[in-house]
């Protein structure tokens, strides 16, 4: 089963993968459509710390708290592509799932999958669609500087726990010479911002 | 092998499913005083609310037929008779086992049961309130509700009939709402918000004192203090207690042990199971989901395979319902206490020895995941937990797993 890894050095917070995430979620599946909708529903977020980013979104945890903890019957786990599914017309927005999840990973608000005019809950879906049909999920195609990496996740890796980002984190092999420079940029554009050296 | 459910609840539904799942190939019969399928009581006050019958049934309306199950229901067990291995029901049937599930639930209770007679009161606890309910609002138009008790149920169905379009009165013993979830600060701005947010009239340190009736139909509440409102509507939810006393003969709950056996051949689990708190030990009736599908799995699982063992519940809870206003807490109230607060949302933490020993977070479930497992870890937390509450992107988890040090607490 595959995975959204994240070499965090590498996003650029370009948010790209939010633009992708967006219109594939969207009913009209297009970017003017989406752009100012307010049910509008983007499942990744970059999240900006300090001069870091990193594109924040659900893991697929196995076992998955939210999923143990749901009480409606709306979270599931997609047996072929292990994703962890939420079914908006189950959805009773009771935060079961929120209060336990690891990673922030679950938000709330009207969306296009609301039935009963009111919040429901949201999170990644993988693109399950899209990846059961031999894709990548979309906002892994859209990230053009290789920071989300969809790749085979080894569920039995020894020492390490779902629960914990570290075992989504790739960058080990060291980073290309121009990424060095934009990070060095960067970092150096957030100490002036801050007004530090 | 013959297995017999006493209660057709989420612990049981989740029992029987996990020996389907399993294998299991015997005979499952399911007894219930209730008619329905297997049903969620977090979800059912949605009904009242106006959303569809079909949701409440969070693992299909076919159950019974996919599972199969025969259900014995409308029937509830008054009696295990441990010795001869069978349960007996109010109407006189006698069903034999070789395993028996015990998770029968609880019940409301009542200060004064003969309100109960009284057109127009009810409980607020199960699938058959909820339909008498909705048609009794149907059938006397009814516009306006009494809600005597604020703890979880209360405030649910408060909110529930809230959003219905009535007009709401909620009566509670204490000086706040909640009063088990949260503690005196917390609960105190917890009752604000919502009273702010719904329009909701709250009336605590106050109880129902009497009731008005005329030809056996209420019209009017009387409160303790004298004053009395005219209301067609009175929802009792004060409490509740365990369905226990056809296996023990009190109402005290059934202790199950590591493996959720109450005794030889008898498994327990959900809001009638006695069990050991996971951080502190402490046991107690810990009445929450996941608390249930984790004892009916670890007594599915030993009655398949014998072994595994049930780690302890966790008192952890969430109310968030028909508003975006959530209210989280889990632990205990006691310790040094860190808080922080702007606008609609307050967070406090307790700490004892460095660790969270209890926490409150209102108005954002934002941090609340993070909280929780660092409350479940028993890392310290001493030296962060400060910055964790006041960071103002809520994203102090991440700082930790990209090395960057927090910023300084304002």
């Amino acid at each position: 089963m595959k995975r959204i890894f994240v070499d965090y050095k590498k996003c650029l917070a370009c948010k790209a993968c939010e633009t992708a995430c967006a219109v594939e979620h969207h009913p009209a599946r297009s970017l003017p459509a989406a752009l100012g909708d307010r049910k509008t529903q983007v499942n990744v977020r970059v999240l900006g710390i300090e001069h870091e980013s990193f594109p924040l979104s659900c893991r697929h945890c196995d076992p998955a708290d939210c999923l143990n903890a749901c009480p409606s019957g709306a979270i599931s786990r997609d047996a072929e592509s292990g994703a962890i599914l939420l079914d908006a017309a189950m959805c009773k927005a009771c935060a079961m799932c929120a209060m336990v999840c690891p990673f922030d990973a679950i938000s709330f608000k009207v969306t296009h999958r609301s039935c009963y005019n009111r919040d429901v809950a949201y999170k990644c879906d993988l693109c399950n669609e899209r990846i059961k049909a031999g894709g990548k999920p979309a906002c892994v195609e859209a990230c053009h500087s290789g920071a989300l990496v969809y790749a085979d996740y080894e569920a039995d890796r020894p020492g390490r726990a779902s629960r914990s980002l570290r075992t989504y984190l790739l960058g080990a092999e060291g980073l290309p010479p121009r990424f060095e420079l934009f990070r060095e940029l960067r970092r150096k554009e957030f100490a002036r911002r801050q007004g530090g050296a | 092998m013959k297995v017999v459910t006493v209660g057709t609840g989420m612990a049981a539904a989740e029992f029987v499913q996990r020996l389907r799942r399993d294998g299991f190939g015997g005979e499952v019969v399911m007894c219930s005083d209730e008619e329905f399928a297997p049903y969620s009581p977090c979800v059912i006050p949605f009904y009242l609310a106006g959303e569809p019958l079909d949701t409440v049934y969070w693992k299909g309306k076919d159950f019974y037929g996919r599972y199969g199950v025969q259900a014995r229901l409308s029937d509830p067990v008054v009696e295990v008779d441990a010795e001869r291995r069978l349960v007996r029901t109010a109407a006189g049937r006698s069903e034999s086992y070789d395993r028996l599930f015990y998770a029968a639930g609880a019940r409301s209770w009542y200060p004064r049961p003969e309100w109960l007679e009284t057109r127009g009161v009810f409980g607020f606890k199960t699938l058959s309130d909820m339909v008498a309910i909705d048609r009794y609002i149907r059938e006397h138009d009814v516009r306006r509700a009494v809600v005597f008790g604020g703890g979880f149920i209360g405030v649910d169905a408060a909110l529930a009939l809230w959003h219905r379009g009535l007009d709401i009165t909620l009566v509670h013993r204490n000086t706040r709402v909640l009063s088990q979830m949260t503690d005196e600060e917390g609960g105190q701005f917890a009752t604000r918000k919502l009273a702010q947010k719904t329009g909701i009239r709250f009336r605590l340190k106050t109880t129902v004192g009497e009731i008005a009736a005329s030809d056996g139909q209420l019209k009017a509440v009387q409160f303790s203090d004298g004053s009395t409102v005219e209301t067609s509507l009175l929802i009792v939810s004060i409490g509740v207690s365990p369905n226990s006393e056809p296996l023990r003969g009190d109402d005290k709950g059934v202790p199950g042990d590591p493996q959720m056996l109450a005794e030889s051949g008898i498994y327990t689990a959900g809001d009638v199971a006695v069990t050991r708190h996971a951080i502190t030990g402490a046991t107690g009736i810990y009445a929450t989901y996941p608390n249930a599908m984790q004892q009916a799995r670890t007594a599915a699982r030993h009655l398949l395979h014998g072994d595994g063992a049930f780690g302890g519940s966790i008192n952890t809870n969430v109310l968030k319902k028909h508003i975006d206003f959530p209210i989280v807490s889990a632990g205990s109230f006691s310790g040094e206490a860190v808080t922080w607060q702007q606008g609609d949302i307050w967070r406090r933490v307790y700490l004892q020895d460095g660790m969270i020993n209890g926490y409150i977070i209102i108005g954002d479930t934002r941090i609340s995941g993070y909280i929780y497992q660092l409350y479940l870890s028993r890392k310290r937390v001493d030296r962060t937990i400060r910055e964790i509450l006041s960071s103002p992107r809520h994203d102090s988890y991440y700082r930790g797993m990209l090395g960057l040090a927090m910023p300084l607490a304002a």
